[in-house]
C-alpha cells in the first residue's frame, strides 16, 4: 500500500468526520435558536398573561368605583377614564397575546370568548361621553337622563363582571400556567440541546485533536523519512537521479553527483546537457538513443542492461586545481513504473575509476607476467655468453644514444643532426635483439625508432619532440636491466648441476647485481661525429677506408666473442624471418670461426642486417619462385675466409636480385634524388643507393625493413674498419655482397 | 615509469614562468638521462613529490641567467635573497602546474630553495633522472625530474 494512498484516505476520513460534526453542530444551533425564539415568545406571553389575569378584577373594582361615584353624584370622570384605560389596555394586550400564543390553546380560546361577551357589555360604559349630572338649585345635582342610562349600563356591566370576571381571570391564569409549563419544557429542551451541542463540540474537539495528533505523528514520520532520504542521498557513494519523459533530471539527487560531475545544478537539466561537455558527440548520440529506447515499453529491461552503452563511460572533469582529470563512470538505468506505464527512469551512476585503473593495472601486470614468462622461456634457448654480449652491446649502444641526446642543441639543424646517429645505434641493437629472438627488446627499440622517424618528418624540431624519446630510452634501459636479472635467474636454474655453466651463471648474477652501467651514464662514450655526407654513388662500391665516416667507438669496447657462437642465433633468426615474411630459405654459414676478434662485432652486425635484407627483399615467396622455375626453398650462403690482403665475407642469396630502376624510383619517392638525377644515374650509381641513409625500397616500415638504416650501418661499420663493401646482382637470379676487410695488424692504423 | 604528459607538465610549468615573468619564452634543449645527481648551478628550487610518484623535481639555474631575468622583470635588487626568491618562484610555478594537472594523485611539497654548487638534494641512489635543458636567451638552466 502506498504512502500517498494512505494519506489520501486519512484526509478523506478526517474531512468526513469534520463535516458530520459540523452538520450536527449547525443543526443543534439552528434548533436551539428556534427554541430560544419560541421560549422568548412564551416568556413574553407568560408575562402578558400574568399581567392580564389581574385586569378582570381591576375592571370590576373600577366599575364599582364608577357606580359608587354615580350614586353619590360625585365626580365620575376620573373613574371612567381609569376604566377606559384599563379596558383598552386589556383589549390590546389580549390581542397581542392571542397573536403570540398558539391559537389552539383552549385557555386562550375561553378567555377570548369571555372577553368577546364582556367587551360589548363594557362598550356602552367606556364609550360614554355625555354629562351624567344635571344641577338644579332646588334639588341639587341629580342624574341626567344620560346619566341614568349610563348608570344602568354600569350596573349591567357590574353584574356581568360579578359573574364572568373570575372565570376570565381563571382562564388567563390557566393560560399563564400553560405558558409557564411550555416555557419550562422549552428550557429543558434547550438545555438538552445545549448539552448535546457541547458534547458534540467536545467530540469534535477530541476527533480533531486525535487527527491533529495523528497528522502531526504522520508529518513527523514523513519529516524523519525525508531526513533519512536526505542523509542517504548525502552519504551514498553512487549518484542517483530520476529522468522524466523529457529526459530531464528531477529535483532530488544524491550529492555524489556533485563530486562526479563538478556541478550542482542538476534539477531540470536534460541528460544530454549533463553529458555534452564530457563525452564525444558520437558517444552522446548513442547514449541518447539508449535513453529513448528505455522509455519504450517493448524492450525488456534485462536486454536493455546488456546493451547499455554507458556501462563504462570515460569523462574528463575539473580536478579542483584548475586542471582536468579523467574519470570512469558506470551508468545503470531502471524503469520506475506507475499505473499508466513508465513514470520515471531511475539512473544510478557509480564512479568506477579505481576499479578500471585497478583492472588495467592487473591486466598490465598479467601481460607483464606473461611477457616475462615468454621472455624467460625465450632466454632458456639463448646462449648465455651471447646474451651477456648482447646486453653489454645494447647498453653501450643506448649510452651512445643518450650521449647523442645530451649534445646541446637549440636549432632545428642541431636537433635534426642527432636523428641519423640515433637511427643507426638503435637499428644495430634491434638487429641483434631480433637475432637472439628477444622480441620484447626488439619491439621497444622499434618503437623508439618510430619516434625518431616521426621526428624526421616534422618540419621544425625542438626539444619537446625529443621528450617521448628520452622516456622510451629510460623504459628500454629499465627493460634491459630486467632482462639481465631474468637471464641470471634462468641461467642459474638451467645450470645448477652443470659445472661448466656455473661460470656463466656467476657472470650473469654478477652483472645483474652490479649497477646497470659499469660507469655512470655521464661517462658514456662521446657522441659520434656528425654524420658525414653519404659516400658518392660511384665510390660506394669500393670506398677506401679513409673515405668512411667514423663508426661508433663502442665497437671497439664490445666484448670479443666468436662470431661462430652466433650461428645458432642466426639460424633461428633466419627461421623467424622466413616465418614472418612467408618465405622459405636455407642459411648456410661457412668459415665464421675464422673471424678475428676485432671484427666480430662488425661481422655480426653486417650478417644480421644482410640476412634481414635477404629475407625481406631478396628471397621471393615460394609461389613466385615456382613461377620462375626456381626451387621453393631459397638459399642464403655466407662465406668468410682469409685472403692475402686480409679477410673477405661473401653474402649471397638466390632471390630476386636488385633492379637498378626500382632503386632509382624508390630514391626519387623518398626524395633522396631528383628525377633528373635518376635519369643521369648509371647502374653502379643506382646500386650504391642502397648504402645511403634513409634509403629503402619498402614503403611500409616493419620490424625488419623500411627505415633505410641497415645497409648504411653495414657500410659505415666496414668503412670504419678500413674495409670496403661491394654488391653485384642479376635481377631474378641472385644478389651478392662482398665485404673486404684489411688484415688485423693494419687495423690500428686504419681506424686511427 | 614516468608518462610523457607528466614530464610535459613540469616542462610547461618552467617555460611558462619565463613567458609570464620575462615576456620572453624559454625553449627546451635536447633532453637526456643521467644516473646519480647531476651537477647543479648556483641556485636550485626543489619540490618533493609523493603519492602516485615519489621523488624530486628541481630547477637549477646559474646566477647570470637569474640576473638577466631579474633585469627583464624590471627588478633592481640582485641580492642573494632575491635570486633565491626567484628560483623559489619558478619551483612554485612548476608545483602549481603539477597540482593543476595531477590533482590529488600527487602530493606536492612546498618548494624549498638551495644555493651553492653542492646542495643536498634528496635523491635515491642509482636513480635515473630526466635532465631537460631550459634555454633562455643565451643562458641555459636545467629542469631535473627524478621520480619513480
Amino acid at each position: 500500500m502506498s504512502l500517498a494512498g494512505t494519506e489520501r484516505r486519512r484526509q478523506l476520513f478526517t474531512a468526513s468526520i469534520g463535516t458530520a460534526l459540523m452538520l450536527v453542530m449547525g443543526l443543534a444551533l439552528i434548533w436551539g435558536f428556534r427554541l430560544a425564539t419560541h421560549m422568548r415568545a412564551n416568556i413574553i406571553a407568560l408575562q402578558t398573561a400574568s399581567t392580564l389575569q389581574t385586569y378582570p378584577e381591576e375592571i370590576s373594582h373600577q366599575l364599582n368605583a364608577l357606580r359608587d361615584r354615580l350614586e353619590v353624584r360625585a365626580y365620575s370622570g376620573q373613574a371612567l377614564a381609569d376604566l377606559q384605560a384599563t379596558v383598552k389596555r386589556f383589549d390590546q394586550e389580549l390581542r397581542v397575546l392571542s397573536g403570540s400564543v398558539d391559537a389552539d390553546s383552549p385557555q386562550l380560546g375561553h378567555a377570548l370568548l369571555l372577553w368577546h361577551q364582556y367587551a360589548p357589555v363594557l362598550e356602552p360604559v367606556v364609550s360614554f361621553g355625555g354629562q351624567p349630572y344635571v344641577d338644579s338649585d332646588n334639588a341639587g345635582s341629580s342624574l341626567s337622563r344620560e346619566g341614568r342610562e349610563h348608570y344602568a349600563e354600569v350596573k349591567r356591566a357590574q353584574l356581568f363582571a360579578s359573574e364572568n370576571a373570575r372565570p376570565l381571570q381563571t382562564q388567563l391564569a390557566n393560560l399563564a400556567t400553560s405558558l409557564e409549563r411550555t416555557s419550562s419544557a422549552g428550557a429543558t429542551r434547550l438545555r438538552s440541546l445545549l448539552m448535546g451541542g457541547v458534547f458534540a463540540a467536545l467530540v469534535l474537539a477530541v476527533v480533531a485533536a486525535y487527527f491533529q495528533l495523528s497528522r502531526a505523528r504522520h508529518e513527523r514520520a514523513a519529516r524523519e523519512a525525508q531526513e533519512q532520504t536526505r542523509d542517504i542521498l548525502k552519504t551514498v557513494r553512487e549518484g542517483f537521479f530520476l529522468l522524466d519523459a523529457h529526459y530531464r533530471i528531477g529535483s532530488v539527487w544524491s550529492e555524489a553527483l556533485t563530486r562526479m560531475f563538478g556541478r550542482n545544478d542538476f534539477a531540470g537539466l536534460t541528460f544530454e546537457e549533463l553529458l555534452e561537455d564530457l563525452v564525444p558527440q558520437s558517444t552522446l548520440a548513442t547514449a541518447m538513443k539508449y535513453i529513448k529506447l528505455l522509455w519504450g515499453d517493448r524492450a525488456h529491461e534485462n536486454l536493455m542492461k546488456s546493451i547499455n552503452p554507458l556501462g563504462q563511460l570515460e569523462i574528463t572533469t575539473d580536478n579542483g586545481h584548475g586542471g582536468k582529470e579523467t574519470r570512469y563512470l558506470q551508468f545503470d538505468f531502471h524503469r520506475v513504473m506507475g499505473p499508466e506505464g513508465i513514470k520515471h527512469v531511475l539512473c544510478s551512476v557509480g564512479d568506477i575509476t579505481s576499479s578500471v585503473l585497478l583492472a588495467r593495472e592487473l591486466h598490465d601486470s598479467q601481460e607483464n607476467a606473461n611477457a616475462q614468462l615468454d621472455m624467460m622461456v625465450g632466454l632458456m634457448h639463448v646462449d648465455p655468453l651471447q646474451l651477456v654480449s648482447f646486453l653489454d652491446t645494447a647498453e653501450t649502444g643506448l649510452k651512445l644514444v643518450n650521449t647523442i641526446l645530451k649534445e646541446p642543441a637549440r636549432t632545428d639543424a642541431e636537433f635534426r643532426k642527432k636523428l641519423a646517429g640515433l637511427f643507426r645505434e638503435m637499428h644495430t641493437i634491434k638487429g641483434e635483439a631480433s637475432a637472439l629472438n628477444l622480441k620484447s627488446v626488439a619491439m621497444r627499440v622499434h618503437t623508439l625508432e618510430d619516434m625518431v622517424g616521426d621526428c624526421k618528418k616534422k618540419p621544425e624540431l625542438s626539444g619537446n619532440d625529443f621528450l617521448p624519446m628520452v622516456l622510451k630510452l629510460d623504459e628500454l634501459l629499465a627493460h634491459l636491466r630486467n632482462v639481465r636479472e631474468m637471464a641470471a635467474r634462468v641461467t642459474a636454474l638451467k645450470d645448477t648441476s652443470a659445472g661448466s655453466a656455473a661460470t656463466a651463471a656467476a657472470d650473469f648474477a654478477a652483472s645483474a647485481h652490479a649497477p646497470l652501467a659499469p660507469a655512470p651514464i655521464t661517462a658514456m662514450a662521446p657522441a659520434p661525429a656528425a654524420p658525414a655526407a653519404p659516400p658518392a654513388p660511384a665510390a660506394a662500391l669500393t670506398a677506401p677506408a679513409a673515405a668512411a665516416p667514423p663508426a661508433r667507438s663502442a665497437n671497439q669496447e664490445r666484448p670479443a666473442r666468436r662470431v661462430e657462437e652466433l650461428s645458432p642465433a642466426l639460424q633461428s633468426m633466419a627461421e623467424r624471418l622466413a616465418q614472418d615474411h612467408a618465405k622459405r630459405f636455407r642459411l648456410t654459414l661457412n668459415g665464421l670461426a675464422e673471424v678475428p676478434a676485432p671484427y666480430t662485432a662488425t661481422i655480426k652486425d653486417c650478417l644480421i642486417q644482410m640476412l634481414r635484407n635477404a629475407a625481406v627483399h631478396g628471397i621471393e615467396p615460394p609461389e613466385v619462385r615456382r613461377a620462375q622455375a626456381k626451387k621453393d626453398t631459397g638459399n642464403v650462403q655466407v662465406d668468410f675466409r682469409r685472403t692475402a690482403e686480409g679477410y673477405e665475407l661473401l653474402f649471397e642469396d638466390d632471390g630476386a636480385g636488385i633492379a637498378p630502376e626500382a632503386l632509382k624510383a624508390a630514391a626519387v619517392r623518398r626524395q633522396l634524388i631528383t628525377e633528373e638525377d635518376a635519369e643521369l644515374m648509371d647502374t653502379r650509381a643506382a646500386m650504391a643507393l642502397i648504402f645511403r641513409p634513409g634509403f629503402s625500397t619498402q614503403e611500409d616500415i616493419t620490424m625488419d625493413a623500411g627505415r633505410g638504416v641497415g645497409m648504411d650501418v653495414v657500410a659505415r661499420s666496414v668503412y670504419a674498419l678500413g674495409g670496403k663493401i661491394g654488391v653485384s646482382t642479376h635481377p631474378g637470379k641472385f644478389t651478392r655482397f662482398k665485404i673486404v676487410l684489411p688484415a688485423t695488424d693494419s687495423l690500428s692504423t686504419a681506424v686511427a | 615509469m614516468l608518462y610523457e604528459q607528466e614530464l610535459k607538465t613540469f616542462v610547461e610549468g618552467t617555460t611558462n614562468f619565463f613567458e609570464v615573468a620575462a615576456q620572453q619564452p624559454a625553449s627546451i634543449g635536447s633532453p637526456y638521462l643521467m644516473e646519480g645527481a647531476p651537477a647543479v648551478h648556483e641556485y636550485t628550487g626543489v619540490i618533493k613529490i609523493s603519492g602516485k610518484r615519489e621523488g624530486v623535481v628541481y630547477f637549477t639555474a646559474p646566477k647570470a641567467m637569474l640576473t638577466v631575468l631579474l633585469m627583464k622583470m624590471q627588478e633592481n635588487d640582485f641580492s642573494h635573497e632575491t635570486m633565491r626568491d626567484l628560483v623559489g618562484e619558478v619551483a612554485n610555478t612548476i608545483s602549481g602546474n603539477a597540482r593543476r594537472d595531477f590533482g590529488r594523485d600527487f602530493v606536492i611539497s612546498v618548494p624549498s630553495v638551495l644555493s651553492g654548487e653542492k646542495p643536498e638534494i634528496p635523491q635515491r641512489p642509482g636513480q635515473r633522472s630526466f635532465i631537460i635543458p631550459i634555454n633562455w636567451r643565451s643562458h641555459s638552466a636545467k629542469l631535473v625530474v627524478s621520480l619513480t
